[in-house]
């Protein structure tokens, strides 16, 4: 059965007609064919796919895209500046070498983002917590704590929002 | 780079916003879906396929099954074979399908291809197919396999053995242990894991009718042995196809495999005239990727009556799976007896290694890659040396590491290291992890109750020197940037940033101008693929010799431009000038000048073979176990490592980071377990299988200790593996440290709680080593 869903992806309003059983996730990468939030399991566990939705990180493949209806959804195209310029998150992944191979990088960049906004006096042990929803294979993780670190102490990140 | 000029990678920008293109991201709207169906079961026969129902699903396009294939001459998947000596077993190989045909072997097998016009009609399609098993009896456990009366996992595979081989000279060894004033026996289980590059394995294939041509848009680590392994599936020349990738996610030496799919989906999509993709799930990556370790190991080691090592020697029996995998040879003999008494003085050895057939996913190339094996095996056998004796673990190793001036040292199994200085490696790794200091420490971690363990390692691997040159092009295009091409492909590494360093030094250009293009159709350079650790040894130093070149070629220019002598031009600093005038014309007035024409005059390129290096290291690790729940957790580790020279130091201490936490992954819960009686892998998720965490790994201290190797221009030994062939023995020591001082003597990896705290239980009990998974003896 096809089902009509429509929501604000990024700040635009986008409207399709979907099967039911359509994932969030899937709707995003191949309806919209934005690519950047990134399928890396089938048991909601590695977090690639986190995108915000209402203000709230969540796992798009762990949720319809029916359940997203009339919601406001952030993904990581959504994050920079119109202008380009990073945000203060993506600026401390790229400059502490917080990615290797990049494909866990969307996900982990979007749960952090709210990482620092549920908590802004962040410690690394909190941060190393509070990525468990999150696998990277490449890294072991201490760049992404580090940058995440950084970030949280960046006036900008405040500022910036999502 | 020193690390605080580091501001990210070239690659980082597209990475950080979701613009980078994985293989699924290519758009090809008009794609046909693929699913597979696949073996419920770890062995049985095929009595029949009925797709009848699931053709006539509405949008289901074609089923393809193993007679389609037959049918279309596919040949069987590829195996990399090494050279074996005259007098001994030949490997054997059987035939490995794409489709199963006759038999299943393995629970995940590739059995049906349903392609329909979306993903979810496909799955829904495979359901609808019927096959009728006869079951067999599966095996699984590797020395299960070897014995008289075992499942038959291939009828071409007598006893199930694939390969007895043979490394190193038995009746020296044997001479040397007669002479030995002691000896000690060591065994362990290094056990199978699965690799999970965050990106599954997946697929777009097409085929261009009009050019003959097939195109595979799939994760790789080198997109011209992924074609020609592909090619030699289809039964085409390996210029008919080509590999197309821009970002891989991740690799570990999994990803530079051809699979199944791939050459099933490219046939479909000859057949159907259109492109055909295949969204491989997270659970088929679990049950169908090439899996890794599952080494049975006994190591033996002749000491004089000094402490002096005489001798090593061993037998393994490794788990190699139903099929060998294209690396399934190379990565459990060689690659693990290349540096079979590691960093000691003990030029005369022998291993012995069983290759065995089961009804488990094909083992092969995971990060160490053999190496791994037999750091683990060796150091273990050392720190077991130390115990029995009653020696000071630095002592033993310290007496009889292979001194600065013995180098080149040449051992009897063929190999030769280059240089190194291990005991400087191991003073820095002794200092920087206050090894005096510990007894205080352990009795501080008693006070609050817990166990404390500390142990030093050493390691040392080679990195694979290439069997063809490795090919640099350099190409001056016409926007004035620099092209650089070349057959390796990054999944992780940062070669756009690492190799644009290496160009960038040399001739003074920014590294932005500067673009590595390594995956894309029609590109055809010669050499290997990213792994090993091999892509800075060879393909950096093939740059650094081309961007010479270009210096070479463009002193010839400036001599034309400032009429002189090409031998009076000097080149400093992205300039050429007139020794001792203040006559002058830069590299990029040159580039300028020619701008636009093709082939551009500097355009430069180099192939070259390089030597086999070693890099090498000493770890120190200290951890602390909570005997009340068996949770361990990792204080500190400290990383001394000979990789030679450091070109970009953040991206080397990121390989760093990551290959020590894969290993420490393995070590702390990573673990595939295949059930005995049906075969079934009962770790097939992430909620089975405890992938390393932010949390497991913290205290991480990594220091370089540069020893340059001269066997290639950059003196390069390679870092993609080593923290991994480190890790492993370092925390396997570690731990055993920490849990002697309660009763255990023996202790299997990996360290789950439950299995530390049942350890701690079995000693208590009067049971030492019950955590010993298998003893073999050495034959």
């Amino acid at each position: 059965m096809a089902v009509k869903v429509s929501m604000t992806v990024n700040g635009k309003s986008v409207s399709h007609e979907v099967e039911e059983r359509t994932l969030l996730v899937s709707y995003i990468r191949e309806t919209l064919r934005m690519t950047g939030t990134h399928v890396g399991c089938d048991t909601a566990q590695c977090g690639a796919c986190t995108i915000h939705m209402n203000g709230r990180a969540v796992k798009s493949c762990n949720i319809l895209a029916m359940q997203a209806e009339g919601a406001s959804i952030t993904t990581i195209e959504g994050v920079a500046n119109a202008d380009g310029t990073l945000h203060p998150m993506q600026a401390a992944f790229k400059e502490h070498h917080g990615l290797q191979c990049g494909f866990c990088t969307p996900g982990m960049v979007m749960s952090a983002i709210d990482l620092v906004k549920n908590f802004p006096d962040t410690t690394e042990q909190q941060i190393r917590e509070q990525l468990d929803g999150n696998l990277c294979r490449c890294t072991g993780y201490h760049n992404i704590v580090k940058a995440i670190k950084a970030a949280a102490a960046d006036p900008a990140s405040a500022k910036a929002g999502v | 780079m020193s690390h605080d000029d580091f501001h990210g990678r070239l690659e980082d920008d597209r990475m950080v916003t979701g613009s980078g293109t994985y293989s699924l991201d290519w758009d090809f709207p008009q794609a046909a879906h693929a699913w597979f169906l696949r073996a419920d079961r770890a062995h049985a026969q095929i009595v029949s396929i009925d797709a009848s129902a699931a053709l006539a699903h509405p949008g289901v396009i074609a089923v393809l099954t193993g007679e389609d294939l037959q049918a279309a001459g596919f040949k069987s998947l590829p195996v990399l074979t090494i050279p074996t000596r005259p007098d001994a077993m030949k490997p054997l190989l059987p035939f490995r399908p794409c489709l199963a045909t006759g038999k299943v072997r393995m629970a995940g097998e590739a059995v049906v291809c349903v392609i329909a016009e979306t993903q979810q009609i496909a799955m829904d399609a495979t359901e609808l197919v019927s096959v009728e098993y006869k079951e067999l009896p599966p095996v699984v456990d590797a020395l299960d396999a070897l014995k008289p009366g075992a499942p038959q996992v291939h009828a071409d595979v007598p006893g199930n053995l694939y390969w007895d081989y043979d490394d190193g000279d038995q009746a020296g060894t044997d001479a040397l242990f007669a002479k030995a004033a002691t000896i000690v026996k060591h065994d362990l289980y290094n056990h199978r894991v699965i690799g999970n590059p965050m990106e599954p394995r997946c697929c777009i294939s097409e085929y261009d009718a009009a050019k003959e041509q097939y195109f595979l848009y799939s994760p790789t680590q080198g997109p011209r042995i992924q074609a020609a392994m592909v090619a030699k599936v289809l039964g085409v020349p390996t210029d008919k196809v080509d590999v197309v990738a821009k970002d891989t996610g991740g690799g570990f030496g999994i990803r530079s495999a051809v699979y199944p799919e791939y050459c099933v989906t490219l046939l479909a999509s000859k057949k159907l005239g259109r492109p055909v993709c295949w969204n491989g799930s997270r659970s088929e990556s679990f049950l169908t990727d090439n899996q890794a370790r599952d080494f049975i190991c006994h190591g033996e080691l002749a000491l004089d009556d000094k402490g002096k090592f005489l001798s090593m020697r061993f037998y393994m029996v490794a788990n190699n799976g139903a099929y060998l995998a294209p690396t399934g040879l190379l990565s459990q003999t060689r690659s693990v007896t290349s540096c079979i008494t590691g960093v000691y003085d003990v030029p005369v050895a022998h291993a012995r290694i069983k290759l065995v057939a089961t009804n488990t996913a094909q083992v092969a190339a995971y990060r160490g890659a053999g190496r791994p094996i037999m750091s683990t095996m060796l150091e273990c056998l050392v720190e077991r040396a130390a115990i029995d004796l009653d020696m000071d673990p630095v002592e033993i190793r310290r007496n009889n590491l292979i001194r600065k001036d013995q180098f080149p040292y040449a051992m009897t199994n063929g190999t030769t290291y280059d240089c190194g200085d291990f005991e400087a490696v191991l003073d820095d790794a002794l200092a920087a992890a206050d090894w005096k200091g510990f007894e205080q420490r352990r009795a501080e971690s008693a006070k609050r109750g817990k166990l404390r363990g500390r142990a030093l390692s050493t390691y040392i691997e080679s990195t694979a020197a290439g069997g063809i040159p490795d090919e640099a092009q350099l190409r001056f295009e016409a926007d004035g940037t620099l092209s650089l091409f070349a057959s390796s492909h990054s999944h992780g590494q940062g070669h756009e940033t690492s190799f644009a360093q290496v160009v960038s030094r040399v001739l003074g250009l920014p590294m932005k101008t500067i673009k590595l293009r390594t995956g894309e159709a029609g590109m055809r350079v010669g050499g290997g693929g990213t792994g090993g650790s091999r892509s800075m040894v060879s393909f950096g130093s093939s740059f650094f010799l081309g961007a010479q070149e270009v210096v070479k070629k463009g002193k010839e220019l400036a001599a034309k431009e400032l009429e002189a002598a090409p031998a009076d031009i000097t080149f400093d600093h992205g300039e050429f000038s007139i020794a001792g005038t203040d006559r002058r014309i830069s590299l990029q007035n040159l580039i300028q000048k020619h701008q636009g024409t093709h082939p551009h005059p500097l355009d430069s390129s180099s192939a070259n073979k390089y030597g086999m290096t070693y890099p090498n290291g000493a770890h120190i690790a200290e951890v602390e176990i909570d005997p009340e729940t068996g949770v361990t957790d990792i204080i500190s580790y400290i990383a001394v490592d000979d990789i030679g020279n450091v070109i970009t130091h953040a991206l080397v201490e990121g390989q760093m980071q990551g290959g020590l936490t894969q290993g420490a992954g393995q070590i702390f819960g990573e673990h595939a377990i295949y059930d005995r009686e049906s075969g079934q892998l009962l770790t097939g998720s992430f909620m089975d299988y405890p992938m390393p965490r932010a949390v497991l790994v913290e205290g991480l201290q990594i220091i370089d200790h540069p020893v340059p190797t001269a066997l290639n221009p950059l003196g390069a030994k390679g870092v993609g593996e080593a923290g991994c062939t480190g890790a492993l023995p370092t925390l396997s020591n570690a731990i055993l440290d920490a849990l002697r001082p309660v009763g255990v003597k023996h202790f299997d990896m990996p360290a789950t709680p439950q299995r530390v705290w049942q350890a701690i239980q079995e000693a208590k009990a009067g049971r030492p080593s019950a955590m010993l998974s298998y003893t073999l003896e050495y034959a």
